[in-house]
């Protein structure tokens, strides 16, 4: 029963959370801006090599107040970043066709690699999660890793913080009447090039602060980038165009079948993800959430 | 120029002439590794200019192009191994009516659905499908790849030509891929490629105007998938190996990068763009890691630039001289 059921179930969440965390920023970038950022996959990666530093740095990872520190840091450059990949490519590329927009953000995410590559070189690195959350919890025959359990308990966290933000503030208020008609905002006194920048800067921190956060989650390579971002697009697309509850829901939705899937499948690990996605997007192209934008 | 090519079809088919020349006389002027590179580079020419049909001439923005490259790959390789005495023209061209059957099934249910960004998601999920289905099948080499594919014995009735000998196999590759860009030409010129590009510019008006958008959007699916699978067909015995990163979504870039860095407007906006990629990589390939900075930063300049690709920003350069050659001698003759 519990291999069977709840032990998937806990997996899944938990990779959804990740997907999720993941996603946040390439939500809120492609809700408002209408940019789907390939360059995401590369400032969260950044993001994970400048925690990995960090930790380094210091010796091991010992605290969770210095895993959140470093992944803020890892943030704040990322954020910095933004500003510049604001100004100099995204601003552009509102002129431009969609599909360029594509193009100009898989560029940025060869640079990133490149950049990735020539600072911290090819070879593979992994972090062990802070000693307090290297134990598991076990609920009957469910073992529980301390580090997982955070890890759902912050996806859900920012969910509804975002969720929060996104509906019961004015700042949350102004994005939505950004993202609905960027013209008619302006028209009312939005200044909307400089929001832009603001929501870029918010989008990248969020790929640093995720970069650090997942560390203990996974191998430090330069593919880091590639594997996480086509998740991150069926999450994105599945959800409905650009809205964190719709994403929120796809993140769940997608991986848990996944999980399932890699159980009763285990030859071809991660199909059922993709089949998922492709069924989803044939039976419900509008998204799980349509017509809600952000 | 205008006076020397009266047609279209005159001026390109000089253009892809002097090319398919030049690229013929390589072996004897070149060294084996800069022959390697122009064979491999043809057959991304034939990759890309197979996208640009669906993307350039219909709108539609397929993310999985590489999976038809793939399945044309493997499916060739696995008829060669399977039946090794079957006509080598029959293997090559059934792997690409395979692939082009399986792009019309797929088509017939992807494209009523979705458009846009959806499809090109679509895409890249079914793709990633492949990719994973390709790199777990024992038979298939899983993630080794395809081994030991051999080039084989071409009977053309009068002559039998060993394509394992010298060059023979590089010739081969230059006159199919010519072949194959010959065909992707005409669809574009015929009565299709006319509708095919009204779709793109208005699919309502265009359906108004009695065009069955559907099928229409459906062939270009199929006939892309079909000539880009016989470019993986042919890949496969070239490399003399497949590994599934032909099915990566990485390689499904590939195409659009050409395209759009060579410009989608013109025919053969892929084929500069192609070469223009080969070129900066084959440059930088010693550079670890710089390499991806520099074509990135490339490819940046030329979106954020030249929007129209190399062959768009070098249109609008000669428009400006010509118009500048034309305001002086107008000044000329003023007086």
């Amino acid at each position: 029963m519990v291999d069977f059921i709840a032990s998937p179930l806990f997996n899944g969440l938990f990779t959804a959370m990740v997907v999720f965390l993941f996603t946040t920023g390439l939500t809120l970038i492609f809700g408002i801006l209408r940019v789907l950022n390939f360059a995401h996959g590369g400032f969260f990666m950044i993001g994970a090599y400048v925690a990995f530093t960090l930790v380094r740095a210091v010796g091991a990872q010992t605290s969770v107040l210095g895993y959140i520190g470093v992944s803020i840091v890892a943030g704040i450059v990322t954020g910095l970043c933004g500003i510049v990949v604001e100004r100099v490519i995204f601003r552009p590329l509102q002129k431009v066709d969609e599909s360029y927009s594509l193009i100009a953000t898989y560029a940025l995410l060869l640079i990133t690699e490149g950049a990735v590559k020539s600072i911290w070189g090819v070879s593979f690195h992994s972090v062990a999660p802070p000693d307090v959350m290297n134990g598991a919890v076990f609920a009957g025959n469910l073992v529980m890793p301390i580090y997982a359990l955070v890890i759902i308990a912050l996806g859900v966290l920012s969910y509804a913080l975002l969720e929060w933000i996104l509906q019961h503030t004015e700042t949350g208020k102004l994005m939505k009447s950004v993202a609905s008609d960027p013209w008619m905002a302006g028209m009312l006194g939005v200044n909307v090039p400089r929001f832009y920048t603001y929501l870029v800067v918010a989008g990248f921190f969020m790929a640093g602060v995720a970069g650090g956060l997942l560390l203990p989650n996974q191998t430090l390579s330069p593919n880091l980038a590639s594997t996480f971002v086509i998740q991150a697009f069926g999450a994105l697309i599945v959800g409905g165009m650009g809205n964190i509850r719709g994403t929120f829901l796809a993140a769940i939705l997608l991986c848990v079948v996944d999980s399932f899937g890699s159980l009763y499948f285990p030859a071809v690990p991660g199909l059922l993800f993709y089949i998922a996605m492709t069924l989803a997007l044939l039976f419900r192209p509008q998204g799980l959430i349509a017509g809600a934008r952000i | 120029m205008k006076s020397l090519f009266p047609t279209q079809l005159g001026r390109d088919a000089a253009i892809g002439a002097v090319i398919v020349i030049a690229m013929l006389a390589m072996p004897s002027l070149a060294s084996k590794g800069f022959v390697f590179i122009l064979g491999t580079l043809s057959l991304h020419i034939v990759f890309g200019l197979s996208w640009n049909l669906m993307f350039g001439q219909t709108g539609l923005v397929s993310f999985g192009h590489a999976s038809f490259f793939a399945i044309g790959g493997y499916a060739y390789a696995l008829t060669a191994r399977l039946y090794p005495d079957l006509h080598p023209l029959l293997a090559f061209s059934g792997a690409g009516l395979f692939s082009a059957a399986l792009a019309l099934l797929v088509g017939m249910v992807a494209l009523r659905r979705s458009l846009g960004v959806y499809f090109a998601i679509l895409t890249l999920a079914l793709s990633q499908i492949v990719y994973l289905v390709l790199s777990s099948i024992p038979a298939l080499g899983r993630e080794d790849g395809f081994t030991g594919i051999r080039r084989p014995m071409l009977d053309l009735g009068v002559v039998a030509i060993d394509l394992a000998q010298g060059n023979n196999y590089y010739y081969f590759i230059i006159v199919v891929s010519a072949l194959l860009a010959a065909l992707l030409w005409w669809v574009m010129h015929s009565r299709f490629g006319r509708a095919f590009r009204s779709i793109q510019q208005d699919p309502d008006r265009a359906a108004f105007l009695g065009i069955n958008v559907q099928a229409n959007r459906l062939a270009a699916f199929a006939i892309a998938s079909g000539v880009t699978a016989v470019a993986g067909a042919l890949y496969g015995p070239w490399l003399q190996l497949l590994t599934p990163e032909v099915a990566h979504w990485t390689f499904s870039a590939r195409p659009i990068l050409y395209a759009l860095l060579g410009g989608v407007q013109s025919f053969w906006g892929p084929v500069v763009g192609a070469a223009g990629f080969a070129f900066l990589e084959y440059g930088t390939r010693t550079m670890h890691g710089f390499s991806e900075i520099i074509i990135g930063t490339i490819l940046l300049i030329v979106v954020l630039v030249f929007p129209g690709g190399i062959l768009g920003g070098l249109a609008l350069l000669g428009k400006r001289v010509g118009s500048k050659v034309r305001n002086e001698t107008r000044v000329e003759e003023a007086p």
